[in-house]
């Protein structure tokens, strides 16, 4: 392999680990932004979503069916879960959040080990993007460029609706300031509901297309967790730009570390949320001026 | 003893603060006047140091502490009350006393003896108690008390760290006819070296307690001199004519 | 503002006078339970201290935990110090690393705070890991205890060792009693309550919150040093992040901004832990659904809930001999 290739190469393995995190962080952001409320038990959800996939998939023979169905159940658990207990925790201040939702993570590592097993399991990759592609002269697993292509979508139409819709302006003017939103009219409880709902899909379809290529086992959401979270805050609590952000500078700093600095990659990380939060702690792009 | 060289602040392309500089003896009583969105209270926070000044120098006994945090101002004997109760909540009002006078008399850090059960600081507490009218409410607790003592205790947390400047911030806001007595006998009572600058809106008390009065109007310093000639003044009395009215 | 009541004296006194007598009269691995309670009931101890009265949420005190155990395994293992002079070490070197961190940290509120905090522990975790020299992932083995054959004693007797370290978590509580009963104690609290009046009265905050993390280290680094010649193993398990969510778990579970909630929690926690675990390989599953319940029936703790109630109904006796107060139940309202 050419030297050129194999850069090219990590470059798309650091945009392939970008759009995963982008998937989960975008979620977990804009649900901090609306609600402030932290919940550290997204990793768990994203856990659920391989879980799910891979058991449709299996059940059905399809890969799609569980690229369907993660989603929607992680989604309607997001939604048991803020009806049962987020919902209550709302004003219960940073710790009770944190310490709630650690809870949950303790819970969900249990029902997965006590649904799945112990033992990592995995599924195979759809068949319509099995094999590697070739691009440019460099061959890359066309899978992975799927999760590149399905982030960057998701990435655009998050875009396009916080920007350019009706429902985006509510959310954005939410994030900066609910109570005088409320005032004006905006039905704040339901926007928030509808938020926390799209966040949860998007973590189960992340955990979901990731499946193939990581394969599921009940440490999975822990793992990424703290991943997640240095996105949400490098980036700035709220805000799609700072998530995106984040999202690229974790995902090429995590990849490239490895490959440039194999001994102290992982606390580049770190010393990048440490420095954040001590320099500029609202993050890169703060959605509140 | 507390000086104002033409400080300057701007939020954005908002000039809130424009060129203000004023000098105060020391013992002098100071009432700032002016109206609603006038910049008072931003000056107010430029001098404490809550906020840092776009240009200008706010000076103390000749010392320029224009780079000095809210802390080190409060240790030179810099000490504020707050338009808005800024309490120790879940505390009793005694205990909101001590951390004041522990901090101001670097007892904050005292690992091996207790502030609370020290006798040199129970007596400062007891006279700023005394001073503010709170003798009789020490061991309640700041949450089970009413507005009027939370009030009267904002001012005793400022009073007990025994300053040399005190800034009062609309010390009587929101109280009624009986406190607002009350506070202009504790005007009277304070020690005459102590140098006083209060931001207020109640006419009345501006003229009974002050030796000088600056008026501030989008801003900027408009008006300054004795009591006699702010009432004198057909610049303030425009300035202020809605509430002249009703005042005098 | 911490009050060493008489409720708290009890309990504590009797806490002590049962683990010495479980130690006793159970076996060997009852033994291991107790001390494996004690270390955990420094530990909590310590993160009360600056949690529950400080306000300050860390999600580092594994790591600061780890930095005493791997001090007194290191120094030990690979330099042959003496294990009297690494036990010191381990206490030291954990209170420089704590001082740091809350130094730096300092500034951060909130969600910030606990975030920074964990980074700050993680970054610890991270480098022990990969660090060659002191193990990397495999940790070190053959730790040895504190030699004290001159006393006539031997800590490689479990009951010694247990026993050792009852009294070590009991001298925690007593030290960190006496800092929060002191001026600085109080100082912590105004800081928790309003940090911004106790700036405005003079204070350098970021000075007492350093400090006051450096004293919850020292006791941490001492419940680490103790751990490691417990299993004589160090690991970097010890460290990681939800190590510290644990102990966060145990002071709330117990009743944080109570100094006893965590013992009481440390010990009802090992030992359920133990009993479950027995019966059935889904522990954390128990443990995460008591934690949640605890802080939806209102955060108070098991211990705590038992100070509030005893504390109510002392305050209404005063109010009602006619002390002027109308107080109720203000110790430990407004922790959430």
């Amino acid at each position: 392999m050419s030297d050129w290739s194999y850069w090219a190469v990590q470059t798309l393995n650091g945009l392939q680990l970008s759009m995963l995190l982008f998937l989960l962080s975008v979620g977990l952001t804009v649900i901090f932004g609306l609600l402030h409320f932290v919940n550290l038990a997204h990793g768990a959800l994203y856990a659920l979503g391989a879980y799910i996939g891979i058991s449709a998939a299996t059940a059905t023979g399809s890969y799609w069916a569980g690229f369907a169905a993660a989603p929607v159940v992680v989604a309607l658990t997001g939604i048991l879960l803020y009806l049962g207990l987020m919902k209550r925790m709302r004003r219960a201040g940073p710790m009770n959040q944190v310490l709630v939702t650690l809870g949950l993570i303790f819970v969900f590592v249990d029902i997965f080990r006590l649904v799945w097993g112990d033992i990592a399991i995995g599924t195979v990759e759809p068949a319509l993007f099995t094999g590697r592609s070739e691009l440019f002269g460099v061959v890359y697993p066309t899978y992975r460029l799927f999760i590149i292509g399905l982030g960057a979508l998701v990435m655009a139409v998050l875009a396009l609706v916080l920007s350019r819709t009706q429902l985006g302006a509510m959310i954005r003017a939410g994030v900066d300031n609910d109570q005088m939103a409320a005032c004006l009219g905006v039905n704040v409880e339901k926007i928030f509901f509808l938020v926390f709902c799209v966040g949860c899909a998007l973590a189960g379809l992340a955990g979901a297309v990731a499946a193939p290529v990581f394969s599921a086992h009940p440490d999975m959401g822990t793992e990424i967790l703290i991943s997640t979270l240095i996105v949400v805050v490098v980036g700035g609590m709220g805000s799609l730009r700072g998530a995106i952000a984040g999202s690229f500078l974790v995902g090429f700093a995590q990849t490239f570390g490895t490959v440039l600095l194999p001994h102290v990659a992982s606390l580049l990380i770190y010393a990048l949320l440490a420095l954040v939060l001590v320099f500029r702690p609202t993050g890169l792009f703060p959605a509140r001026a | 003893m507390l000086e104002a060289r033409s400080l300057n602040r701007a939020f954005g392309s908002l000039v809130v603060t424009k060129d203000v500089s004023f000098a105060l003896d020391k013992g002098e009583r100071r009432v700032v006047l002016g109206p609603n969105g006038a910049g008072k209270t931003t000056l107010f926070n430029i001098l404490a140091g809550e906020l840092k000044p776009s240009s200008g120098a706010v000076l103390m006994g000749g010392r320029d502490i224009t780079a000095l945090a809210v802390a080190a101002r409060a240790r030179l004997g810099l000490a504020r009350s707050y338009q808005k109760n800024n309490l120790f909540g879940e505390l009793t009002v005694r205990e909101n006393l001590a951390l004041a006078v522990a901090t101001a008399r670097g007892a904050a850090g005292w690992i091996m003896r207790d502030t609370l059960s020290d006798a040199g600081i129970a007596e400062d507490v007891r006279d700023a108690a005394l001073a503010v009218g709170l003798t009789e409410m020490l061991d309640v607790p700041v949450d089970a008390v009413s507005y009027g003592v939370r009030r009267q205790l904002e001012v005793g947390i400022a009073l007990s760290t025994r300053p040399s400047v005190l800034l009062m911030d609309e010390p009587t806001s929101g109280v009624g006819p009986g406190m607002i007595q009350a506070f202009h006998q504790l005007m009277h009572t304070l020690p005459r070296e102590l140098t006083v600058l209060i931001i207020e809106h109640d006419m009345d008390l501006a003229f009974d307690v002050a030796d000088r009065i600056t008026v501030l109007n989008y801003g900027e310093v408009v008006f300054e001199g004795t009591p006699d000639e702010t009432r004198g003044s057909p610049m303030v009395r425009e300035i202020y004519l809605g509430e002249w009215d009703a005042h005098a | 503002m911490f009050r060493q009541s008489l409720l708290k004296t009890l309990t504590v006194l009797a806490i002590l006078a049962a683990a010495i007598a479980y130690t006793f009269t159970t076996g060997y691995f009852g033994k291991e339970l107790v001390i494996e309670a004690a270390t955990l009931a420094i530990l909590a101890i310590s993160l009360d201290m600056i949690a529950g009265y400080g306000g300050m949420i860390s999600l580092c005190h594994g790591a600061i935990f780890g930095v005493g155990a791997y001090t007194y395994a290191g120094l030990t293992v690979l330099f042959e110090v003496n294990p009297f002079l690494a036990f010191a070490a381990a206490i030291v070197v954990s209170a420089a690393f704590a001082f740091a961190v809350g130094a730096v940290t300092a500034r951060t509120h909130g969600i910030f705070f606990i975030m920074a905090t964990l980074a700050f522990g993680q970054m610890a975790y991270v480098l022990v890991f990969e660090n060659k020299a002191l193990g990397g992932d495999d940790g070190l083995a053959g730790v040895p205890r504190l030699d004290v054959s001159p006393l006539g004693l031997d800590f490689n007797n479990s009951v010694q060792f247990a026993l050792f370290a009852v009294a070590a978590a009991a001298l925690s509580y007593a030290a960190a009693a006496w800092v929060l009963r002191s001026g600085f104690g109080r100082t912590l609290v105004g800081i928790r309550v309003n940090e911004a009046r106790m700036k405005a009265v003079g204070l350098t905050v970021w000075r007492t919150k350093a400090i006051a993390f450096a004293i919850s280290g020292a006791l941490a680094g001492l419940g680490g040093a103790i751990a490691a010649q417990q299993t004589m193993f160090v690991s970097p398990e010890l460290m990681a992040w939800m190590v510290s969510g644990t102990v966060l778990m145990v002071v709330i579970f117990g009743g944080i901004g109570t100094l006893v909630g965590p013992i009481v929690g440390a010990v009802v926690w090992v030992f359920l832990k133990h009993e479950i675990s027995s019966a059935t390989p889904y522990w954390h599953i128990v443990a995460g659904t008591v934690l949640i319940i605890t802080i939806v029936a209102g955060g108070r703790g098991l211990y705590g809930q038992i100070e509030y109630m005893v504390e109510r109904r002392r305050l209404k006796r005063l109010a009602a001999a006619g002390v002027p107060s109308t107080a109720t139940g203000r110790e430990d309202e407004t922790h959430a």
